[in-house]
């Protein structure tokens, strides 16, 4: 597998801390599924020297969109990223996930999880029925509303200080729509807390988690990103993930 | 440069570039850079099948990581009868890389595998992330002496030991693995190391890790020099790799082989790429073998 370049179309900040970067890569915007992520080097150069992994976003024709938080140096360097500079590549990394057909599919972002959500969304739309639901600490911190509206989506919030949507953890909303034993699905993208909140609380519901946070290599090569599996060992998230089912990881 | 192989305990390695351990799983995951390579190293293997430590496994600074995986593999036996008849179907040389927790282990996989498709075992004496485990062993002349005598009498294969510097003289260690009939050395294995998070408590999960990356390069430098010039067998260069031109400082410096670590986590095709770099780069400066560029550190002109 070799790195692949792609121009950056636009970059933007969508929400404090929030970036949302689109760039030109027509065979990836072909080859991306849900829940592949692609593993991209913020600089030229060993500092810094590990590629940073993000979940693609959306595809749009030659286009893909990534939306990032930037908390660190490496994430820093790619919001500096300005359109015409050169992305540096690897991917589609991971294992997409196995769209399901006539399903309910409850989606549940938090902050900046919600990115992923949006493609899933997109790929799920038309043989499912799908309900979204995103959180945050505030209102501003509620991003890709506006696309997840325009597929016509029910869309509920949840926000922490009750500036938009029902005030109290987005797992509430998530929660209240499961109906036991009637094959929903549960895809959930955000904090560990959020995660973990979910695998306690979803009884009779398959609920699959994103995780995507700190990895070595991304390519399943240095074991460096290990997810504590119930009876023992470790999920190569990477590798075996990124999307993985909460029931079957300690978190 | 007409013959690029490189020769260890006769057994032939089409060029002096290999894997690294640790760093290239079992070279199953990118197996058309595996093929290019003079040979590839595994993770290290133990008797007994590892879990590995809790996260975080991985820390960054500038221009290296710090590791603290904790030697997670599947043991002695699912390795051997599940992963190893695929290894051994990726044309190209498979050193195994084995660590013990007691000086016994060592032979004892060397003989169990010496059985197997194998090229030879490289003994992981200084993996620094176990906390009762290699780093004595292979701070301790003494002890890297009889672990590799030991493991000498269990095979005809090439057998190479890993050396530590982490505090310890590897030019004692290194005559330690001479005289116990190691057929070459690597130099050096990571160093130690500790990140903390910001409440002052270890940031990664196995508490201290190894340190690998561009950042070690000049020491790991340093110790092949040294080493190079104090003992007979060859040695294999090791520690921040991540191009042609660096490869050929090892060479230079005395190494007869090179390995490329973590270069591999940033780029899946970097062993691959160091190998034409240096191919190049040999090409250029009108070598007609290896002689001409090992060691020419301290040759007089």
């Amino acid at each position: 597998m070799k790195s692949l370049r792609a121009p950056v179309v636009a970059n933007a900040e969508v929400a404090p801390g929030i970036w949302s970067l689109w760039f030109e890569h027509p065979g990836l915007a072909r080859a991306c599924r849900p829940g592949h992520f692609l593993n991209l080097k913020p600089g030229p150069g060993p500092d810094p020297l590990l590629r940073r992994p993000l979940s693609v976003c959306d595809v749009e024709r030659d286009r893909l969109r990534l939306v990032f938080r930037a908390p660190g140096r490496g994430t820093a360097l790619l919001a500096q990223l300005r359109p015409g500079d050169e992305l540096d590549i690897l991917g589609p990394l991971g294992r997409p996930v196995r769209l399901p057909k006539r399903r309910t599919v409850l989606l549940c972002g938090g902050g900046v999880g919600a990115a992923p959500l949006l493609l899933l969304a997109r790929r799920l739309r038309d043989e499912n029925r799908v309900k979204v639901f995103l959180g945050a600490r505030a209102a501003e911190g509620l991003i890709l509303t506006r696309e997840f509206s325009r597929l016509r989506l029910e869309v509920g919030f949840a926000t922490d200080d009750g500036s938009h949507g029902h005030r109290g953890p987005v797992t509430d909303l998530v929660v209240k729509n499961v109906h036991p034993g009637t094959g929903q699905l549960v895809y959930a993208c955000g904090p560990l807390a959020m995660l973990a909140d979910l695998a306690r609380r979803v009884k009779g519901a398959e609920a699959w988690g994103f995780f995507e946070e700190r990895m070595g290599c991304g390519t399943g090569i240095c074991y460096c990103c290990a997810l504590p599996r119930k009876g023992g060992g470790y999920t190569r998230f990477c590798q075996e993930g990124p999307v993985v089912r909460l029931d079957e990881v300690e978190l | 440069m007409k013959n690029h192989s490189v020769r260890l305990r006769g057994v032939e390695f089409a060029n002096p570039v290999l894997a690294a351990s640790g760093t290239w799983e079992f070279g199953l995951r990118f197996k058309a850079v595996s093929a290019r390579l003079g040979g590839v190293v595994t993770k290290g293997i133990t008797v007994e099948p590892r879990a590995g430590n809790p996260g975080p496994r991985i820390f960054e600074f500038p221009g290296g990581i710090l590791n603290s995986v904790g030697l997670e593999n599947p043991g002695l036996e699912r390795f051997r009868d599940e992963v190893l008849p695929e290894v051994a179907a990726l044309g190209t040389r498979v050193i195994v890389n084995v660590a013990g927790f007691e000086p016994g282990e060592f032979d004892r996989l060397v003989g169990e595998l010496d059985r197997e498709p194998v090229a030879g075992f490289e003994l992981n004496l200084s993996c620094p992330n176990v906390g009762h485990g290699g780093a004595a062993f292979g701070q301790d002349p003494k002890l890297v002496e009889d672990i590799t005598r030991r493991a000498r009498a269990r095979t005809d294969r090439p057998v190479v030991v890993k050396l530590t510097a982490n505090f310890t003289d590897p030019v004692a260690t290194a005559r330690a693995a001479e005289a116990g009939g190691a057929d070459a050395v690597t130099v050096i294995n990571t160093l130690f190391g500790l990140a903390l998070n910001a409440n002052g408590r270890p940031f990664l999960g196995g508490r201290n890790g190894g340190m690998s990356g561009p950042a070690l390069k000049p020491f790991a430098l340093y110790c092949v020099d040294r080493v190079a010039a104090a003992v007979g067998i060859p040695v294999i260069g090791c520690g921040g790799i991540m191009d042609g031109r660096d490869a050929l400082d090892f060479l230079s410096a005395g190494a007869a082989l090179v390995q490329v670590g973590t270069a591999s986590l940033v780029e899946p095709d970097a062993a691959a790429r160091v190998w034409t770099g240096l191919r190049r780069l040999c090409r250029d400066l009108g070598a007609e073998s290896w002689a001409d560029i090992v060691g020419r550190t301290r040759r007089e002109d």
